[in-house]
């Protein structure tokens, strides 16, 4: 079946059967392979993308309930320019919030969706919003660490725009 | 997480779109051994950018999808091959008879009364654990492959299985290999001067302690990719692995190939921690018919395989004895302990590595006098044990750990001060304990008089007294040594078919002043970009931006074992290390006649060559190499600005890290709930190259043991099912589960290593289980309830306490 997907600000008509995830197009028909595969089965959020902006797992979503719906933003849609790192990307390199990279962007996607509802999380907030995303490697301190302190430089940029900018 | 006792200098890094404003210029000109310096490799996965096995596809390829047993122990009868004219993108289904020519997997160790097998590559005649590959069907798509996979029928008869290790060895239970004599693998046994140690015991304390069979669970599972060159006549696999040597030398020898004609590439890896240390039938299965088909085939190993098929560590029983002096002095330790090893003897750590271990490192960091011990690798039906982060320790230091605060219970001793009573001091290092272990530096006791202070014990017990209702408070410890690196007498003392010689780096100066550096090692989280980069640097006084780290490509690096045993930074640092100071030798040779100086003035820093205050730099000195040789007196060293070294340590008994766990648990009564309420860690790696990694490695591995600790378990039922097929049956830690944890480094240097670094990246793993056991047991222990096994769920808590409560209820009526 014709499915039309809009990712990453980009619009996409891929053929596919009609029980394909929506993480098997992203990684199969759009060749974005920065959505991983863990589990297949809802649990892991490795393959955590947004959807109008609310982080989904695209393991238990199929690629036909994206048909000319929402909005999907994948890990290779949050760089701010080629070869750059957005703000959250940088504390979690900062931080040493990853080790593998494996669930890194299924976490980041997960902050990325935290930071832009709650601009002053607080440990909390950030333990809650990824723990359904798991990671074998850091034991999760350094990227807890890594979303607070992406909040903070946030939160700076936008108290200072222009400072930022440069 | 709070860090203690370190600086964690912040250094800009180019590219990024975010500079750190804290920069300072000390910090900036420290890049190498100390340093914390952001990783390398991060830019890539954060980018989502990493290329992992499941992102390579290749034109014509096929999937691979395989038909597992559902049973545990069978033999099969027949095996029916779906018609092919009734389904959809359907190339092939390969039973054992097509696989003409390819031999099973073997793994022999060389401890005396070894028994073999054979873990065939496809099962022929008989299935021994549930997810053995029977039948390999190819199709142009996963799912198609798994729609034919389905469609296959294998008629098997189901033989009695054997799953409780405790009851494996009985004269009465089916063998599991028809040639065997009993269902084990290998049976060691050691006794020093254990019954002369005995007498005079104040205490004995007689103990049964189990931990669960586990699965390791990267996020990532295994996969590879095989294709066959024509050109060269070469098969190329790339395989999520952590031992791409070792898997190039297992693949050769079951398909018959040259070592030449099999190129292994292990590209980003989504986490090992030992399950991607080992030959794969899956590989050799897809190599197989990559070559037959000339045609690429991938397989990528499903969460459900994973979990049904793939359980294969941690499983361990332990009937434990500790006599002790009345002043506490462990005077000797007794213990018979089992390993449930599974069905086969995996390649290449065969099926004896952790049994092996038990009798060699179950005293600890401990003094003592006598010690017997007896360890058996029991054979089962279940999957074919593999040495999970931390191997036979996180097992070992459970047992002993528990048995310590029991002695210590019997003589109305703390926790703490039995074992300050029986730690080796640091005045006696380094220090060759009872089992023959030389524990090359360090200030045990000072570790624990350190976690006592920063848990504050009087603070914790003066809580401990308030709460006297439903909701206790506990305080536990571990300590124990983590030997890394140890090389080739250790091993071949273990009698493992694979063992560890010198370990080789090659360093390279290019043409345009960058480093190249080649190790056999694999990088999978643990950042050898950056600490290998780091490493050149403090040789070369290259920076680290201008190293590029090759590794993970059997055509491209030296032979190495690979990256296991929390030897990374010690062998292959090591090596790394060695290597550039060859070729700053050299550079200071080729700089010397540029400058017109003595080769010994010259001093390397900066990215250049200093004789005083005058200077050439490395680009200068490679430019002049590679294409000014003109420049170049007649005597210049033609070995030019590349050399390779083997590297170990002398001795070669590895590097003894350690750690002092504690943990302070609030232990909820009627929910059995068990939450960690602080935990502090106090270790030393020796010299840290990168302090940050270090922490790293350290929570990571924590985690992990917090998993082994509440967590984690496989069961089976008694027909050898495994019953979590998924990972909300298969519980792994979140961060709600994770307290704060505080980390606090000390730093005693090794004298074996070339920087006075130690291996530490099994080490968090270690501790756990013990120290929450301990801390569970001691704020249970007024009610006389106590725990021995591990994970400690909900469940297992409440069963001790209720048993505890109906022994108190007797007692009263």
């Amino acid at each position: 079946m014709k499915c039309q997907l809009r990712v990453n600000g980009e619009d996409h008509t891929i053929d596919v059967e009609p029980r394909t995830t929506l993480l098997d197009a992203l990684r199969d028909n759009l060749k974005l392979t920065g959505t991983h595969v863990g589990c297949e089965h809802g649990i892991c959020g490795a393959c955590t993308v947004l959807a109008d902006g609310e982080p989904v797992r695209s393991c238990l979503m199929l690629a036909a309930q994206a048909d000319a719906g929402p909005e999907i933003t994948t890990i290779e849609g949050l760089s701010t320019a080629p070869g750059e790192l957005s703000i959250i990307q940088d504390a979690f390199c900062e931080a040493h919030g990853l080790q593998c990279g494996y669930c890194t962007p299924g976490m980041i996607i997960t902050a990325s969706a935290l930071l832009e509802r709650n601009a002053t999380p607080n440990r909390d907030d950030i333990v809650d919003a990824i723990s359904a995303n798991l990671c074998r490697c850091t034991g999760y301190g350094q990227i807890v660490e890594a979303i607070e302190l992406a909040a903070e430089k946030l939160r700076q940029r936008n108290a200072s725009p222009s400072e930022a900018s440069q | 997480m709070c860090r203690a006792n370190i600086v964690m200098p912040v250094l800009p890094q180019m590219g990024f779109s975010v500079l750190t404003d804290s920069t300072t210029q000390d910090a900036a000109r420290h890049k190498g051994v100390g340093a914390s310096t952001r990783r390398h490799e991060d830019d890539r996965y954060l980018r989502g950018r990493g290329r992992f096995v499941g992102d390579i596809r290749r034109a014509g390829m096929l999937d691979m999808a395989f038909v597992r047993s559902p049973l545990a122990h069978a033999s099969i009868r027949s095996i029916t091959k779906p018609d092919a004219n009734s389904l959809r993108s359907v190339e092939g289904v390969y039973v054992a008879a097509d696989l003409t020519g390819v031999t099973g997997i073997v793994a022999n160790s060389a401890l005396p009364g070894f028994q073999a097998s054979v873990q065939p590559i496809l099962a022929d005649s008989k299935v021994r654990h549930v997810g053995e590959p029977i039948v390999a069907c190819l199709a142009q798509t996963r799912a198609a492959a798994e729609d034919l996979a389905e469609a296959v029928q294998v008629d098997l008869d189901e033989i009695a299985a054997v799953v409780e290790m405790t009851t494996a060895l009985d004269p009465e239970m089916p063998l599991l290999h028809d040639h065997w004599v009993q269902n084990a693998f290998l049976e060691t046994r050691t006794d020093i001067n254990f019954e002369n140690a005995i007498a005079g015991a104040a205490a004995v304390v007689k103990k049964s302690y189990r931990t669960a069979r586990q699965c390791m669970a990267p996020i990532e599972g295994r996969g590879c990719v095989a294709e066959w060159d024509r050109h060269l006549e070469q098969l190329t696999i790339h395989s999520a692995t952590q031992m791409p040597h070792i898997v190039r030398s297992g693949l050769a020898e079951c398909l018959g190939l040259d070592h030449a004609q099999v190129r292994i590439i292990a590209p980003d890896v989504g986490g090992g921690f030992g399950y991607k240390g080992i030959l794969l039938a899956e590989e050799v299965c897809a190599g197989f018919l990559a070559m037959k088909l000339d045609r690429p085939i991938r397989w990528l190993e499903d969460r459900r395989e994973h979990l049904t098929g793939g359980a294969n560590c941690r499983e361990h029983t332990y009937e434990i004895t500790g006599y002790a002096a009345a002043d506490g002095e462990i005077l000797a330790v007794d213990c018979d302990a089992l390993v449930d090893s599974g069905a086969y003897s995996s390649y290449p750590f065969s099926a004896c590595l952790e049994a092996a271990q038990v009798t060699s490192i179950l005293p600890g960091p401990y003094r003592m006098r006598g010690f017997r011990c007896k360890a058996t690798a029991v054979a089962t039906n279940k999957p074919p044990i593999l040495p999970f982060r931390g191997v036979a320790r996180t097992g070992v230091c459970f047992a002993m750990e528990l048995v310590m605060d029991a002695l210590a219970g019997e003589l109305g001793m703390s926790p703490e001060a039995i074992r300050e009573r029986n730690l080796v001091p640091a005045t006696d290092m380094p220090f060759t304990n009872i089992t023959n272990k030389f524990f090359d530096s360090g200030d045990y006791p000072q570790a624990l008089s350190k976690t006592v202070e920063a848990i504050d014990v009087a603070a914790v017990r003066a809580r401990q007294k308030l709460a006297t209702g439903r909701k206790r408070i506990g305080l536990g410890f571990a300590i124990f040594c983590e030997q890394g690196a140890h090389g080739t007498s250790v091993y071949h003392g273990w009698g493992i078919p694979m063992v560890p010689g010198f370990e080789q780096a090659t360093a390279r100066l290019t043409p345009d002043g960058w480093l190249e550096v080649r190790v056999g090692v694999h990088s999978h989280g643990q950042g050898l970009e950056t600490t290998l980069a780091q490493i050149a640097n403090e040789e070369l006084g290259v920076d680290p931006e201008k190293v590029r780290v090759v590794h993970g490509d059997t055509a491209y690096t030296p032979y190495s074992t690979g990256t296991w045993g929390s030897r990374c930074a010690v062998m292959a640092g090591g090596a790394v290390g060695t290597a550039s100071a060859e070729v700053g030798d050299r550079v200071r040779a080729i700089a010397a006649h540029l400058l017109q100086a003595r080769a010994e003035d010259i001093v390397l820093a900066d990215g250049a060559a200093y004789a005083g205050t005058a200077k050439v730099s490395l680009e200068e000195v490679a430019r002049t190499w590679y294409r000014q040789p003109q420049l170049l007196p007649a005597s210049v060293d033609p070995h030019g600005l590349e050399a390779t070294v083997g590297y170990r340590t002398t001795p070669d008994t590895g590097t003894f890290s350690y750690a002092c766990h504690a943990v302070v648990v609030e232990v909820d009564m009627d929910l059995g709930q068990v939450d960690l309420l602080d935990y502090v860690i106090v270790e030393d790696a020796g010299v840290m190259i990168n302090p940050m990694i270090v922490d790293g490695q350290v929570l990571g591995g924590v985690v992990q043991g917090i998993g082994t600790a509440l967590f984690e378990e496989m069961p089976f039922d008694g027909s050898g099912q495994p019953l979590a097929s998924t990972l909300a049956d298969y519980h792994l830690p979140v961060a709600a589960d994770i307290p704060p944890i505080r980390i606090i480094h000390m730093e005693t240097p090794s004298p074996l290593s070339r920087y006075g670094q130690k291996g530490i990246g099994e080490s968090g793993a270690i501790g756990p289980p013990a120290a929450i056991a301990n801390a569970v047991n001691d704020a249970l222990r007024d009610i006389g309830a106590e725990v021995t096994e591990v994970p400690m769920t909900p469940e297992r808590v409440l069963k001790v306490i209720a048993r505890a409560e109906a022994k108190s209820r007797e007692a009263v009526s």
